[in-house]
């Protein structure tokens, strides 16, 4: 059964290229397509150049956004990767 | 090592920049990935170099294939020389020199396969830096 799952992180650094390597490493571990979303745009979690291109700073909202099967699983991974950001 | 990763050979006409990316690219992709640095001549002195590629190339091998890198011009040119004289396998991409090697060596961390992280690399082309 395909989910759907949307988790709200308040980043506590920016979405720089450590986080972004990061969060792109966890994503691979699901089959869900899983997106960070930030100020009206998207980056799919499979690009850390996307994720970097957001240009989410420290302190601001993004939103992990996942859909699949795991989606639950895969939103509340990310979502703790970038919550542990440094 | 359970699973062979795609490795990475960053060609560049100056060592230090070469070494330089592959730092960087190791603290943003873990130090799992396999990327060589091949810069300037045997001398040390700014320029490109057949045997350094080479043996970057080699170094970079582990069984899953390889993606190289160039800065500028004449990179191009002896990576390409270099391969020809190889078995097929190892891809030269055209792509931005550190943000391709950051996003082929993202990818590759994970397992993906050449095609992905041929793509990832290419797809730096477009993404904008801010």
């Amino acid at each position: 059964m395909s989910q759907s799952s949307e988790i709200p992180v308040v980043l506590p650094a920016a979405l720089h290229a450590r986080p972004a390597g990061a969060v792109v490493r966890i994503a691979a571990a699901f089959q869900a397509a899983i997106e960070v979303r930030h100020d009206g745009r998207t980056a799919s979690a499979r690009s850390a150049l996307r994720l970097m291109s957001l240009g989410a700073p420290a302190g601001a909202t993004v939103t992990v956004h996942a859909e699949g099967d795991d989606a639950e699983l895969a939103a509340t991974a990310v979502a703790e990767i970038l919550r542990a950001a440094s | 090592m359970d699973m062979a990763l795609v490795g990475i050979v960053l060609v560049s006409h100056s060592g230090k920049l070469a070494e330089g990316v592959r730092d960087l690219v190791r603290q943003i992709a873990t130090d799992e990935v396999r990327v060589e640095p091949a810069g300037g001549t045997s001398d040390g002195s700014l320029g490109t170099d057949f045997s350094l590629i080479e043996a970057a190339v080699t170094r970079a091998d582990t069984g899953a294939g390889v993606v190289v890198l160039a800065d500028l011009g004449s990179a191009v040119l002896t990576t390409r020389t270099v391969l020809e004289d190889r078995p097929p396998g190892p891809v030269l991409v055209d792509a931005p020199f550190v943000e391709g090697a950051v996003a082929a060596a993202v990818i590759a961390s994970t397992g993906a396969g050449l095609d992905e992280v041929v793509a990832a690399a290419e797809e730096a082309r477009d993404v904008a830096k801010f």
